[in-house]
């Protein structure tokens, strides 16, 4: 029985596409609260087992439970309470920030006048009617977490999210991550960037976790 | 690995072997036994080919179709096996539906296809599904997704049916012969006899090549499984 | 919230039509394109085989400009990933299915609104006025039964390799009786106009199409779009 302590579950999470398995067996345990840190060579998994986790794939065997709710037969439950920031920013390009938003709260249930917060937080309030497909890489992933939070996850999943981000975008993402009372998983190659954020970290190699 | 598989070895011997007694039986009672058909002739013979050979490709069809919901239902990988095989043999036995209407139309009305039967016009429809579900099983790579989006265009072949009835019925006159309403009075006793053990070898025939592709695909399967551990690629 | 939802994926589909995506622009260009051809193909003038015939063509160009419009509209969304931030959000498969579908009904409604007057000057003029009431009503119900089981189609179409080609293969074997029950119905409101009853039963076949894959689209788009 998974214990609502523990914010993801995983065992023996195997992900294949077609014949060749991405993710071959990965146990893993994140308690609630807690700051993973993922590593990894590049093709090793981590953006499968975070696309899991996100439910946004299923698993081809083995068992994944977020806070309690098990894949993919809860997964609707589980939902609302991951916020995913993929590779790619996961919004329009020919919607303005603000109508992204909009979106994606109506997606989620969320009241419209959260939507203004979500962006002040992130520091695009005044480029709130600029069509995404203007904005650079950094404000992008800014507008992509705005998205993530929207709906305020008790678990949040980032892939990569230091990639090419100005610095601006940085202090954004610092200040967000430290808020509290959220569990985050985020897969890098800086792991030295989350110095004093992260409690724990785990390798990925070839699908599953290295020893 | 599978416990049953001496079972099904038998099963595919044993529908083989009643396919073999059937098919020459059938064969021999089309050709030697039925008296000659009133109206047609000798050609009208091909009537024992054709519909026998269109019930089986619609009862192929329907038990795909089954296999597929049930895959779906279920997520057991063998099913999306049982539900293509079916699928396959489909296309063959279509083929040949489509052959040998194609003869009982030059026969019967002198051209070598009739776009005013509801029937022949229906089949080609359901055909040209077939074809497609093809064109989309081999355009998506193996696995769990191509199982799937096969299963699901399966189902979608069941709604197909009425509404291509439907449609054909209302586009056009019915003049194909509806053999079982029409010859029901004329049909005496050894036409049906013959039409059934038709049906039957048909049928088996059928089972017989299904249990046999099935086996065949399964061997397959478990060979590549084997590659793919020793290459180290999947997870025992 | 699946209202809300429903009705926040059609307005996305909308905005992003009218800021420029110009999916309806070339599903237009298609059709007037396709009447040009077909036009000069038949030489001067009625067409041979009369309305019947120009209807069909009508309908087959239409069908084939939807395709246009839903692999348009699905590579967008493929093209930059969009799709795992719809997956994970907590809403019903089936709802985005419906909204595309809603949204490419209209897209084909708006092509129609040039397409139809077109059509009528190509190939009809000579003729007298058609029943518009009828015609309407056919030309909705059968663009319906297009987007309902083309969203559902080109899901499956754009996995693939050569998505171009396999959706209007996927699509043919639906495409003809839905043909065949939309030049019935729209030819019985030209003239010669043909019986109430006539039309009646060909509107209902439509309908009937409409239904029947309205529901397998809202059973079935799960298993296609999640992974």
């Amino acid at each position: 029985m998974p214990s609502p302590d523990e914010a993801v579950v995983c065992e023996g999470l195997v992900r294949r596409f077609g014949e060749r398995a991405a993710l071959q067996g990965v146990d893993l345990r994140v308690a609630a609260g807690a700051f993973l840190l993922v590593t990894g060579p590049n093709g090793a998994g981590k953006t499968t087992l975070l696309r899991v986790l996100a439910t946004v794939i299923r698993p081809s065997e083995g068992r994944v439970a977020i806070a309690g709710h098990e894949l993919p037969r809860a997964a609707h439950a589980a939902r609302p309470l991951v916020g995913y920031v993929g590779h790619g920013p996961l919004t329009y390009p020919g919607l303005t920030a603000l109508e992204n938003l909009a979106l994606y709260a109506a997606l989620y249930g969320v009241p419209a006048e959260r939507i203004g917060p979500a962006l002040e937080r992130v520091g695009l309030a005044s480029r709130g009617r600029d069509v995404a497909a203007e904005f650079s890489r950094g404000m992008s992933q800014r507008l992509a977490l705005a998205r993530a939070l929207l709906h305020a996850p008790a678990l949040l999943l980032l892939d990569e999210p230091t990639a090419g981000l100005d610095s601006g975008g940085q202090e954004v993402l610092r200040e967000v991550l430290a808020e509290p009372g959220r569990t985050v998983v985020v897969s890098t190659h800086e792991p030295d960037w989350f110095d004093g954020l992260a409690t724990g970290q785990v390798r990925i190699e070839a699908g599953r976790v290295a020893a | 690995m599978e416990k049953t598989s001496g079972a099904r070895l038998d099963r595919a011997t044993l529908a083989a072997v009643v396919a073999a007694v059937l098919m020459p039986a059938a064969l021999a009672l089309i050709f030697f036994y039925v008296p000659n058909d009133a109206d047609q002739g000798f050609s009208q013979r091909i009537f024992y080919f054709h519909v026998p050979i269109a019930m089986t490709t619609y009862t192929l069809f329907g038990w795909g179709a089954l296999n597929a919901a049930r895959y779906l239902w279920t997520g057991d990988m063998s099913l999306d096996l049982r539900s293509y095989v079916p699928m396959h043999l489909g296309v063959i036995f279509g083929t040949l539906t489509l052959v040998t209407g194609s003869i009982w139309a030059q026969v019967s009305w002198g051209t070598w296809w009739y776009w005013g039967s509801t029937e022949l016009n229906t089949f080609l429809i359901i055909f040209l599904f077939y074809c497609a579900y093809f064109m989309l099983r081999f355009s998506v790579e193996p696995g769990e997704r191509r199982a799937r989006y096969s299963a699901v265009y399966a189902l979608l072949g069941v709604g197909l049916i009425p509404i291509s009835v439907l449609a054909v019925h209302l586009g056009q006159d019915v003049i194909h012969p509806i053999t079982f309403t029409d010859h029901g009075a004329n049909m005496d006793g050894s036409m049906l006899f013959t039409f059934c053990v038709a049906l039957a070898a048909m049928l088996s025939l059928a089972v017989a090549m299904y249990l046999v592709e099935l086996r065949g695909k399964r061997l397959d399967e478990q060979v590549s499984r084997l590659r793919r551990l020793a290459a180290g690629t999947t997870a025992p | 919230m699946s209202r809300r939802a429903f009705a926040a994926l059609v307005r996305k589909d909308l905005l992003l039509e009218l800021r420029g995506s110009e999916v309806v622009l070339a599903m237009a260009a298609f059709v007037l394109a396709s009447f040009v051809l077909f036009r000069f193909g038949l030489g001067g003038g009625r067409p041979a085989g009369g309305t019947r015939a120009a209807t069909g063509m009508l309908w087959v160009a239409i069908v084939f400009t939807a395709m246009l419009g839903l692999l348009r509209t699905f590579a967008q969304e493929r093209e930059h990933g969009i799709w795992d931030g719809l997956l994970a959000a907590p809403v019903d498969r089936a709802v985005f299915w419906l909204a595309r579908a809603c949204s490419t009904c209209l897209f084909l409604l708006a092509v129609q609104v040039v397409a139809l007057p077109a059509f009528w000057l190509f190939f009809l003029q000579d003729g007298p006025p058609p029943d518009y009431g009828v015609l309407v009503l056919a030309v909705v119900l059968a663009d319906v039964g297009i987007a309902a089981l083309g969203s559902l189609v080109a899901g499956l179409a754009s996995a693939g390799r050569a998505r171009e080609v396999l959706l209007p293969v996927l699509f043919l074997p639906f495409a003809i009786p839905l043909v065949l029950g939309a030049v019935s119905a729209t030819t019985g409101t030209i003239s010669p106009q043909t019986s109430g009853l006539h039309t009646l039963e060909r509107l209902g076949y439509l309908a009937l199409y409409d239904t029947v894959f309205l529901l397998f689209g809202w059973g079935l788009f799960e298993f296609v779009v999640e992974d």
